[in-house]
């Protein structure tokens, strides 16, 4: 009798539970949204002030949405600019110079009065990788040039990461993921931009910059959701839609996340005649314990 | 079944408990000697102290799907738990495990309830929509009484095979104007072993169970009670699935009016609120097999209310019956990898679902003649489900709205004609009900009985019955018999189907299957009951069903009972009893490939007990010990998940002292 007492006393002190999950607040912490474009940096002479915004003030590895305003530095308005341009510099301790992909002539948004554009950094800023904005701008048919150093900073949010790799047509290539920042257990529009490495064998010194990547056209990126880890057992989602070109240049498709967690984006990258750039098959089957196979062309992602 | 047809017979009546605070009213009197004779005690004719799930299975039309020694999960007319009504009181209490490892049969405990009404087909609609029927536990409630007494009972004992030890002890007090009824039990079980002599691994379990119910006489026909129930089971082990029970909790609550009158059209008028709130945590650690750790803990949160009036106009007596609830589902999983450092993954299988249902119900039954009786009767149901994250349902389900109404309609009739030694009866029924919060809204539940992962499908339709049941019965002053059989044809019958789209998440699973309707199902059974007198002090019983199922291609359905029976001789001398029985199952000739079922070799077991009733001055005491499964037989049913044996010889003793 003693010893039951004993358990019932010990059944109501052990109240003690699991408190429910803040599913929301818990994705929150994983993965840092961004929604705000603010001032990364900004230009300032005489004449004129050329402010560059990106989302969070940072420029990170990966893609960025880049906005660009020029205001009269004098009395704080806004120019009539009629064109501009964009175009971010690598120069390395070697004293070699490269470019990445991104969009040179911006173009302009007259509701919101910015130039719109994008930069894919394939690499952060470093000791000896300096990182350089040269913006051109024409105001009443007069071009302005400027030039800032930028630090490019890694990026922690692995749903915006990227992968630069050498197709089987010898060709470099970039896949950069745009959006979703941050991934629901649901289905997610994925966006991805994808570039090639030109090697335009004329024009002046900026030119060759200006044009060293190209949005490619035509191209499909077959995807392959999987949870790489040995207890997901090569867990997969289903209705998944492989990502196609839309108008805006950027590949747009459906992923699935069954849960949150690691997953892999397994991708296969078919040019416009359907012919594979890069990327393997990955295994179907569920193979719990064994850690999932991923295709040469993948981006893990967290959430 | 002569005692569920006692039952169902009495429920026309309309009272229920403490119906005596009225003793100046003739009806009510009628009522409670009626009600008297319908009350059966919570033991068995083998067994005194016996659990909540042993009593219920030894009705006729409950059979049970059992995952280990606890919380077996009740099937009516072979039909699974979602297709019943289980309420204690008319109160609407959901388990909080996806697993459905905690019935709400497994929330109650045997010294807290006075009887289990159990109705079959559309009959029990009265308490919600439904299409095998309603299983309702009723509490006990003592009525009040002109003078003050305290009455009380306890029970301990052991059953050896398990070692299991169990202490109920339950008192009452009861007066002019207040009444209170309390109950403390607790029992605690190792791990049985089978017929083979060998240990079935992770069967124990551990439960307290305790409840008050306070009442109070306002004016000369009018009382409230308040109620609560309390029951915790720690540390249960489930030997057919890949994890046990960490703990489960659950707090019913329910405050209640009761109007009598003596004449008018309303005779009595009941109305309760009630609150309940259920917890469930699954715990895999004792399972080093396991390649992941999984956290798998649920909760279940149910508020509403049950209203009832009983009328009586000239020859009909009818029972309306207002239901109202809103049950919040949520069950969430957590895996963790291997790597711990590792982030862990995370997914709702319940994405917080609100269930939220109405319903208008009447019941009557008109006096055609002394002989005969017609009951009839309806309800009309609303179902309105919300699913708070609709994301996880959309991977599936693309576009499946948040949102899902639905009118849930049931009819019913019944003729019943009783003459010297025959009695027969017919009826019919038709039933709507919605989907449950899994099979609409589940997401990857893993199902270790045919090892899929189920997803929910918030757009099927939904189920509807047509059924119909005939009753016929002889009696003589020395014996009975009596066949009751019942046919469902039941529309989008709901089962889960192969997703070849899908890729299991639970790393036992060898795929996922959707829930998905077939065209129709067929279900039929028939019972049949004997009991014989031979000698004044010898009486034999004895039962035999049968039951089959299809699918709409004639396929059969799982978790039909194949042949079963039952036999028992009881006899008393001066103060002693002694009792035996034999019962088994032919070999299950249908059963279902398709459904993950294998077959199931037939089984019989025998069972015998003594008991001896003496007195210790004022204190009646009953002393009982017994054995089941003499012969130490190994088997197991056609609902033990993963085909997991059931328990060897089994010998058990009780003591039980009452005042």
């Amino acid at each position: 009798m003693k010893q039951t007492l004993f358990i019932v006393l010990c059944f109501l002190v052990a109240s003690c539970t699991l408190d429910k999950t803040d599913y929301l607040a818990e994705i929150s912490t994983i993965v840092t949204e961004h929604n705000e474009f603010k001032e990364v940096t900004v230009i300032r002479n005489d004449d004129y002030t050329i402010s560059v915004s990106a989302l969070n003030g940072t420029l990170y590895k990966g893609y960025n949405e880049i906005r660009l305003k020029v205001t009269n530095s004098r009395t704080g308005s806004d120019e009539n600019v009629t064109a501009a341009t964009f175009l971010p510099v690598l120069s390395t301790a070697d004293g070699s110079r490269t470019s990445c992909p991104h969009r040179f002539e911006l173009v302009y948004r007259p509701d919101e009065k910015y130039f719109s554009g994008y930069a894919v950094f394939p690499r952060e800023s470093g000791d000896r990788e300096n990182w350089e904005l040269y913006i051109g701008f024409t105001v009443a048919s007069q071009v302005h040039t400027v030039k800032q150093p930028v630090s490019i900073q890694q990026q922690t949010n692995k749903n915006l990461n990227m992968t630069a790799f050498t197709g089987n047509d010898n060709q470099q290539y970039i896949i950069a993921l745009v959006s979703p920042q941050k991934p629901k257990v649901a289905e997610n529009e994925l966006v991805a931009g994808i570039y090639r490495s030109v090697n335009p064998t004329a024009g002046s010194y900026t030119e060759l910059l200006q044009y060293a990547y190209t949005e490619v056209s035509g191209y499909t990126l077959q995807l392959d959701p999987r949870m790489p880890e040995p207890s997901m057992g090569n867990h997969s989602s289903p209705n998944n839609k492989d990502l196609t070109q839309q108008e805006d240049g950027l590949y747009d498709g459906a992923v699935n996340y069954t849960m949150t967690g690691n997953w892999t984006l397994n991708f296969i990258l078919l040019n416009e005649n359907g012919k594979i750039i890069k990327g393997t098959k990955v295994p179907t089957d569920f193979t719990p314990g064994v850690e999932g196979v991923k295709s040469e062309l993948h981006i893990d992602i967290l959430f | 079944m002569k005692k569920l047809s006692a039952i169902i017979g009495i429920l026309f009546l309309g009272i229920s408990a403490h119906a005596q605070e009225t003793k100046d009213s003739t009806i009510a009197l009628k009522e409670v000697t009626v009600m008297a004779k319908a009350k059966k005690k919570i033991e068995t004719e083998m067994k005194m102290a016996v659990s909540v799930d042993e009593f219920l299975a030894s009705s006729d039309n409950i059979s049970f799907i059992k995952r280990g020694a606890y919380a077996w999960e009740p099937q009516l007319n072979n039909m699974s738990s979602e297709r019943s009504v289980i309420t204690i009181d008319g109160m609407h209490i959901f388990g909080a495990c996806t697993d459905k490892m905690d019935p709400v049969t497994s929330y109650v405990e045997s010294n807290n309830l006075s009887s289990v009404d159990i109705k079959s087909g559309q009959e029990g609609s009265l308490h919600g929509s439904t299409i095998a029927g309603s299983i309702d536990l009723k509490r006990k409630s003592t009525p009040f009484s002109t003078e003050s007494k305290w009455r009380g009972a306890y029970q301990t004992g052991m059953e050896l095979n398990n070692k299991q030890y169990f202490n109920l002890g339950n008192v009452s007090y009861s007066s002019d104007k207040f009444v209170a009824d309390g109950s403390v039990s607790f029992r605690q079980a190792g791990n049985y072993t089978d017929g083979n002599r060998e240990e079935v691994k992770h069967s124990q379990y551990h439960k307290f169970n305790t409840s008050l119910g306070l009442a109070y006489k306002t004016r000369p026909l009018s009382s409230v009670r308040v109620d609560a129930i309390f029951d915790v089971a720690k540390d249960v082990g489930f030997p057919a699935l890949p994890m046990d029970l960490w703990l489960s909790r659950a707090l019913i609550t329910s405050a209640s009016y009761k109007q009598f009158s003596e004449k008018g059209l309303i005779r009595v008028w009941d109305t309760k609120l009630y609150f309940n709130a259920v917890e469930h945590y699954m715990d895999d650690t004792g399972r080093p097999e396991n390649l992941v750790h999984m956290d798998m803990p649920g909760w279940s949160t149910t508020y509403g209310l049950v209203s009832r009036a009983n009328m009586i106009t000239g020859r009909v007596n009818s029972e309306i019956q207002l239901n109202a609830y809103s049950n919040l589902s949520i069950a969430e999983m957590r895996m963790y990898p291997q790597d711990r450092g590792q982030r862990t993954m995370f997914a709702y299988s319940w994405p917080w679902v609100t269930t939220q249902f109405a319903s208008i119900a009447i019941s009557n039954s008109l006096d055609v003649s002394l002989q005969s009786q017609l009951n009839f009767g309806g309800s009309l149901g609303y179902n309105y489900n919300f699913s708070r994250f609709t994301e996880f349902n959309r991977i599936f389900h693309p576009g499946a709205p948040r949102e899902k109404s639905r009118i849930l309609p049931a009819l019913h009739a019944g003729y019943r004609f009783s003459a010297g030694h025959v009695d027969f009866s017919v009826g019919t029924g038709y039933g709507h009900r919605a989907p449950s919060v899994s099979e609409a809204y589940g997401y990857y539940i893993y199902n270790s009985f045919d090892r899929y992962d189920y997803i929910g499908n918030p757009d099927l339709k939904n189920e509807i019955s047509y059924e119909i049941n005939a009753g016929a019965g002889f009696r003589t002053g020395k014996g009975a018999i009596e066949g009751k059989v019942n046919y469902f044809y039941i529309q989008n019958y709901i089962i889960g189907r192969i997703l070849s789209l899908g890729s299991p998440m639970n790393y036992q699973s060898v795929g996922v299957k959707e829930y998905t309707s077939l065209d129709h199902a067929k279900i039929f059974n028939v019972a049949l009951n004997a009991r014989y007198d031979i000698l004044p002090h010898l009486h034999w019983k004895g039962s035999l069903t049968y039951a089959r199922a299809t699918d709409n291609k004639g396929g059969n359905l799982p978790f039909i009972r194949p042949v079963s029976y039952q036999s028992s001789l009881h006899l008393m001398y001066k103060k002693m009893g002694f009792q035996t029985s034999v019962n088994g199952d032919l070999t299950q000739k249908k059963y279902s490939p398709e459904y993950g079922e294998d077959q199931t070799a037939g089984y019989w077991v025998w069972n015998a007990s003594a008991d001896y009733t003496f007195r210790l001055k004022n204190v009646r005491t009953v002393f009982q010990a017994g054995a089941e499964n003499l012969l130490d037989a190994y088997y197991s049913t056609y609902a033990d998940w993963g085909n997991i044996p059931r328990m060897g010889r089994n010998i058990f003793t009780s003591l039980k002292f009452s005042i």
